[in-house]
């Protein structure tokens, strides 16, 4: 039922020529669409039941990612229900929790995750900006980078160091002292650089406090990396089908070049680079929704970000080059495909990046063994 | 021996049994021996599996086989694998029998299965000719009737372990009109009859694992041909779901990647960056290979057909594993290019073994140009 609903969005709730309208706008989606994808229970799928989400799993989450991001919508489903929202419901702040979660379900508010701080850095607990006591509040303090989902966001879940250690505060776009420069990425989307300077947010925004927050923004940061890889199976799926497809019907020297066997073993390589990567994908979400914790979450997450990345952009470059110079074409859409493949790529890490966290992680996993 | 009935174990159990087996009965000199083993030197592994009803794992029980579903083969399979077993000449094991069992005569299956149990016939596959290779259905090795003889004229070349062959199973060219595939037959052939000559050939790695075979006059009764005339294409074809995904398996690799490890650790390489990311990468193109073949094992446990997209399998299996060989030659430097084990930084490791090892695999069974002609054809549905 639920692949139905987002196939039928797919086909009827979003088209390409939204899509091409929406890039470089702000905030580059339109909340009529995240109002719908609200009355679908989409932002609920990992909300827990008692926050007003329909608890179900990663399966569930992927079929929707999947989906949408192969028909390039431009809503930040991920970032704000995946990524923000998995921080969120495993904060220990009970009353402001429900306030944000209840309302994320609702549509009522989209929240976005800002913990990254500099390019290239993917540990959670790399974190500079801090948070001091002041009067009877809290003010906070540095900058966060490439904050997914930033435009058009009612507020941020920020992490800083507070003198007892690591934590998530939340701070409303409008507080005082919030800066954000939303810059452009590839995709025709924006990605948010946001300044904290003196931001006074009163004691009750404590969403997270250094007893839960690291392991909350790790489990939210991996389960994300595999809502990501989702998306980009199906940006990869649909830039192959269509390459395909056009290898089927592009006449030259007489004879459709899908039968010139330079370009055919070309696409069943990619072809074999997308069933591997729906493999893994398959795996990840199973293990995810098994509860597996730790080190060996980790280790999946990154193992199906790199996979899907990898095969992701190549899958959409090669797009390009199947089609030729039409494929170079701002009109014609294999370009949009790989413009999404390149953010989503780049997004919390990209194929090489998450190889070397796979090593470090299994690394680990061996001292602990042996130790 | 009749084989016990695996049939009532669970799946875990059947593994259990199955490392215990191995364990206790397979001669330890001969774990990871990186080549195809002589029938001299695993004729006493035959025996012992003879001997406890354990050499037809893919046999129904009534034929003296195991009898074992789908899941319990692959176990067996992956389990070889991760003990290091030599394949035993099995050809008439896992093509012959199984063949005769499908389209063969009832004189042929009450003659020839018992044999092929006991070990008293071992069987070489003649498939492959010198213009013949990727395109097997040129071959034109002829037979042409006799009386009730075929008489047999012409090369088989490939062929597998046949200077330790009883007998050879052979598709012959039986007619020229029409489709090359349908003037095509199955041959059951005594390779002591007179004017069969086996010429070994020396492979690269300097073994002699395969062989020419020349045919002059080689009288074969007609009795022998297996599921009618000119029907060989579609016998040869009638390979079972579990053969073809266990080429795909991830265990084979698996030796050459812990070799590769031992060495890196031992000359302190998962300190360089440049390693560890050429390293995991091929790590990570056997665990995601992994993925795709628990798919394919869930499709045959289902009792399902496997289509031809399993052929991606054999593709990517095959090259990664060359991969990861490629690699462990680079790693041994100078020792990558000397044969035999030599002590590197404290471990003793042969690189070339596994790295001749590797080869084959994406010639034989259907190179990998022509299963990626196979996936853009049947899979991709591509245009000829």
């Amino acid at each position: 039922m639920l692949r139905d609903s987002v196939a039928d969005f797919a086909k009827r709730g979003t088209d390409i020529r939204r899509v091409r309208r929406l890039r470089d706008t702000q905030p580059g989606f339109e909340r009529a669409v995240w109002q719908q994808m609200a009355e679908f229970g989409w932002l609920g799928i990992l909300v827990p039941e008692q926050y007003g989400g329909l608890g179900l799993g990663c399966a569930e989450m992927a079929i929707v990612a999947t989906g949408t991001a192969g028909a390039l919508t431009p809503e930040p489903l991920t970032a704000a229900a995946v990524l923000a929202g998995g921080a969120i419901a495993r904060s220990d702040n009970e009353t402001l929790k429900r306030e944000l979660l209840e309302s994320l379900v609702a549509g009522a508010l989209i929240p976005a995750l800002a913990w990254q701080e500099r390019a290239g850095v993917l540990a959670a607990a790399a974190v500079a900006v801090r948070a001091e006591p002041f009067e009877a509040a809290i003010k906070l303090n540095g900058s966060k980078n490439f904050v997914a989902g930033a435009a058009g966001a009612d507020g941020f879940v920020v992490s800083a160091q507070a003198p007892e250690g690591l934590a998530l505060y939340w701070v409303p776009a409008s507080a005082g002292g919030v800066a954000l420069d939303l810059q452009p990425l590839a995709d025709g989307r924006t990605t948010g650089m946001l300044r904290l300077n003196d931001v006074v947010v009163p004691k009750s925004h404590l969403l997270a406090s250094p007893v839960c927050a690291a392991a909350a923004l790790q489990a939210a940061l991996d389960t994300t990396l595999v809502m990501a890889s989702a998306e980009m199976s199906g940006v990869m799926g649909r830039a192959l089908d269509m390459s395909i497809e056009y290898m089927k019907t592009r006449v030259q020297f007489g004879k459709p070049i899908g039968s010139f066997q330079a370009l055919a073993h070309r696409a069943v390589d990619l072809h074999i680079q997308r069933e591997l990567s729906s493999a893994v994908l398959d795996d990840a979400v199973a293990l995810f929704d098994a509860g597996a914790s730790g080190a060996r979450r980790s280790a999946m997450a990154s193992r199906v970000k790199a996979r899907c990345s990898e095969a992701g952009l190549r899958i959409t470059r090669e797009a390009i080059q199947i089609h030729g110079a039409i494929g170079f074409t701002d009109e014609y859409d294999a370009g949009l495909y790989l413009k999404r493949a390149m953010t989503l790529s780049a997004w919390l890490g990209n194929a090489a990046q998450h190889r070397r966290r796979y090593a470090e992680l299994s690394a680990a996993g061996q001292e602990g063994a042996t130790a | 021996m009749t084989a016990p009935d695996f049939g009532t174990l669970t799946d875990d159990d059947f593994r259990a049994r199955v490392r215990e087996f191995l364990t206790q009965h397979y001669p330890t000199h001969l774990r990871f021996v990186l080549r195809r083993a002589r029938l001299a030197e695993m004729r006493p592994w035959y025996d012992i599996l003879s001997q406890h009803g354990w050499i037809a794992p893919n046999w129904p029980r009534e034929y003296g086989g195991m009898g074992l579903d789908a899941g319990k083969m692959i176990i067996l399979l992956e389990e070889q694998e991760r003990h290091g077993v030599s394949r035993v000449p099995d050809h008439g094991i896992v093509q012959v029998g199984p063949i005769i069992m499908k389209y063969g005569t009832a004189e042929q299956k009450k003659y020839y299965l018992p044999k092929i149990l006991s070990g008293e016939h071992i069987w070489g596959q003649g498939y492959s000719e010198p213009n013949a290779g990727s395109d097997l259905a040129s071959l034109t090795t002829s037979a042409v009737p006799d009386g009730d003889d075929f008489i047999v004229n012409g090369q088989k070349i490939w062929t597998t372990l046949a200077h330790d062959s009883t007998h050879i199973y052979l598709l012959v060219r039986t007619s020229k009109e029409g489709k090359k595939q349908e003037g095509i037959s199955f041959l059951l052939v005594d390779a002591a009859s007179p004017g069969i000559t086996i010429r070994p050939i020396r492979n690269i790695a300097g073994h002699e694992e395969f062989c020419e075979v020349f045919f002059e006059n080689v009288r074969v009764p007609q009795a022998n041909l297996v599921g009618g005339l000119n029907k060989g294409w579609t016998v040869a074809k009638a390979l079972l779901s579990f053969e073809r995904i266990n080429i795909g398996s991830p265990r084979r690799p698996q030796y050459a990647l812990k070799k590769l490890e031992e060495l890196a650790r031992a000359k302190g390489l998962f300190d360089d960056p440049g390693f560890v990311d050429k390293f995991t990468a091929l790590e990570l193109d056997l665990a995601d290979l992994g993925s795709l073949y628990a798919r394919y094992v869930e499709v045959v446990k289902r009792g399902e057909e496997l289509g031809q997209e399993v052929s991606m399998l054999k593709v990517w299996a095959m090259e990664s594993w060359q991969r990861l060989t490629d690699l462990l030659l680079d790693t041994a430097q100078e020792y990558g290019a000397m044969p035999g084990a030599h002590a590197m930084d404290g471990v003793e490791v042969d690189v070339l073994s596994p790295f001749y090892y590797a080869r084959p695999g994406t010639i034989y069974g259907g190179s990998s140009e022509i299963q990626r002609n196979i996936l853009a054809k049947y899979v991709l549905k591509l245009p000829a």
